[in-house]
């Protein structure tokens, strides 16, 4: 049914997509808008971090922007005091940040729910003000300037448009381990916690090593994610990873929709997107109107951008008659109290 | 720096500003205990009355006492618009969702403020004639012992709503159990908005309170949600008793931290109890039990 009708179908979408992807900076043109296109892709690979503990093993960590600017401060650090290039610093800014992400998760395991969202927030705060006030080490308020460009054999990624191509490929492995991650024995484990965490506990899943292995794992992308806003924008500050941005990776994952690789990467091209749309108002306008649509698309998307392209999918299949793929629905999940 | 009168000046003064912690905790507890949030939005309720109450005193040059009744008026009507759009038809949902909405609620309410009053930092005029007045050589500004007169007085008004009225019954019933309560006919959904317009009405008292010492801006919410989440996972997440004791608590160690080891790490404290609790005694001084209600 599906291999042969839809097998054509789906790799021309591919194809177009990648065709798309590849002739971006040719189709923007715009500096500008190639740079905002940059950022989207950061924020995604920290989005599909995130993605990991919230979506697949259902515990909140909002401290996402501490773990991004641990990998920036990592990359900014080690190539302006000690001029590692790029690709040393991709090597060690994403371990460096999962060491944090297992320091965090270490002793928080007994936490539940609720709780673990606190503490979350209180070590994101920490390492916010020690990155703030640690002068000597961070540079404090002024943070630090002159990271350099990336730099690979003879080719320089120093405008938007080349590093467009770098971010993009990082987005696309990153994403594609996810899928591999999501599909393994490691996936199942990581849902089956979130599913219930007793119950896979019963069953075998050791839910202790999985949950610091999902913190790792978030907080290696959201490291790496750090790395590429390092030397894209070439400059750190403490106040870029505050934690209104750990609150912002929330809602672009709860937009796109928890759980789902390709609704992680819309989710937060979205939401990068929508402030620059809405820059023609001024400032404060667009903010509470982003604040606005966040509890409208709360209130009547639960299962985000993802679950709604589901449901159509599932109803469109439906019409198409009995031949057609049909997927199940995914209901919103009960509150837990 | 260590004798007696300096001391009980700091400890004074850190009790005032922990009693207004313990509003904003107190108002963030009620709403965790009756139906299970956590209201991101908590400290844009003490930030909304405290501008407004800044206009009415300033700018429309009315008297305290009728800035401050409707200061209160205002605080129901918020209260029951933010259970009705930013809660209601979010209920039953998982609670990230509803913390979501309520990260909406409050980005929205900062930036709309923003709008309306402006950048500038507003004070409002001071309440009492005098600077300060002494004890034994202790000077306190007379707003401090106001703030601690409320809060003593609003604890033991919970005390008497929740123990000796049939509405705290109805109240305490539904954060216990909705369903045996709707089963009992208990109007839960009624009870919660009474749960979440009290809770307004906190956070409105503690803006009314700030207003004449601490700079309103828009931001300021933001520090005070904060503030109110690390004392009430000091005090134990969901216990009223809790919130109270941890606002103070962090309030007090605050100041000392601030005055004896640094003032730039002033507000790393907080959140240092916050973690040091959650890793030694994660139910808090007074919390239930730690695994989540089932």
């Amino acid at each position: 049914m599906s291999l042969r009708k839809g097998l054509p179908v789906k790799t021309l979408f591919y194809l177009t997509v990648a065709i798309v992807l590849a002739a971006l900076p040719i189709l923007i043109r715009s500096n500008y808008w190639i740079g905002t296109v940059n950022l989207a892709i950061i924020y995604s690979i920290a989005v599909l971090g995130l993605n990991i503990i919230l979506g697949l093993t259902g515990q909140l960590n909002i401290a996402q922007a501490a773990f991004w600017g641990i990998g920036a401060y990592t990359a900014a650090l080690l190539n302006t005091r000690l001029g590692w290039p790029f690709w040393a610093t991709f090597l060690v800014a994403p371990p460096t940040a999962a060491a944090f992400g297992v320091i965090l998760g270490f002793p928080t395991l007994r936490l539940s729910g609720r709780y673990l969202a606190m503490a979350t927030i209180g070590f994101g705060i920490i390492i916010n003000l020690i990155l703030n006030n640690w002068k000597e080490f961070t540079g404090g308020v002024d943070g630090i300037p002159g990271i350099a460009s990336p730099v690979l054999g003879p080719l320089r990624f120093s405008t938007n448009a080349s590093f467009y191509y770098l971010a993009l490929v990082c987005l696309i492995l990153a994403a594609l381990t996810q899928v591999r991650i999501k599909n393994s024995r490691m996936g199942r484990a990581f849902r089956a916690i979130k599913d219930n965490e007793l119950a896979a506990e019963l069953s075998g899943v050791d839910t202790f090593k999985y949950r610091v292995v999902a913190f790792a794992l978030c907080s290696a992308y959201g490291g790496l994610a750090g790395q590429l806003f390092a030397h894209r924008t070439k400059y750190v500050s403490a106040e870029t990873f505050f934690i209104d941005m750990s609150i912002l990776f929330i809602c672009m994952l709860m937009i796109g929709g928890a759980g789902s690789v390709a609704g992680s990467i819309v989710g937060a091209s979205l939401l990068t997107f929508i402030p620059e749309w809405l820059r023609f108002l001024q400032g404060p306008w667009a903010m509470a109107i982003f604040g606005l649509a966040i509890v409208v698309i709360m209130i009547f998307m639960p299962t985000g951008l993802a679950g709604l392209v589901k449901s159509l999918g599932s109803k469109m299949a439906v019409r198409l008659g009995p031949d057609a793929h049909r997927e199940p629905t995914e209901l919103p999940r009960k509150a837990s109290h | 720096m260590f004798d007696v009168t300096t001391l009980a000046q700091f400890f004074v003064t850190g009790l005032a500003m922990g009693s207004v912690y313990a509003l904003v905790a107190l108002s963030f507890a009620l709403l965790y205990k009756a139906v299970g949030i956590l209201n991101f939005a908590v400290g844009e309720s003490v930030m909304v009355p405290a501008f407004i109450v800044v206009i009415l005193l300033t700018v429309l040059k009315l008297p305290f006492l009728p800035a401050y009744l409707m200061i209160i008026g205002v605080m129901v009507v918020f209260g029951a618009v933010f259970q009705r759009t930013v809660y209601h038809p979010l209920r039953g949902r998982p609670f990230i969702s509803v913390l979501v909405s309520t990260i909406g609620a409050s980005l929205f309410l900062r930036n709309t403020s923003l709008l309306v009053f402006g950048a500038d930092p507003r004070v409002s005029p001071a309440l009492f004639p005098v600077q300060s007045v002494g004890f034994f050589g202790v000077f306190v500004p007379p707003q401090y012992l106001l703030i601690i007169t409320t809060l003593i007085v609003l604890v033991v008004f919970q005390y008497w709503l929740f123990e000796k009225t049939l509405l705290g019954k109805k109240m305490q019933a539904t954060a216990q159990d909705r369903d045996m309560a709707r089963l009992l006919g208990i109007p839960v959904d009624r009870i919660i908005l009474i749960t979440f317009i009290y809770a307004a009405i906190l956070g409105g008292i503690a803006g009314i309170l700030l207003s004449p010492i601490f700079y309103v801006t828009s931001d300021m919410g933001f520090m005070f949600a904060l503030k109110a989440f690390a004392s009430s996972i000091a005090g134990g997440l969901g216990s009223i008793p809790g919130a109270i004791v941890g606002g103070l608590f962090i309030g007090v160690v605050e100041l000392f931290c601030a005055a004896y080891i640094s003032a730039t790490y002033k507000d790393v404290f907080a959140f240092i109890i916050l973690i040091a609790v959650l890793l030694l005694r994660p139910q808090g001084f007074f919390g239930e039990k730690v695994s989540e209600k089932v």
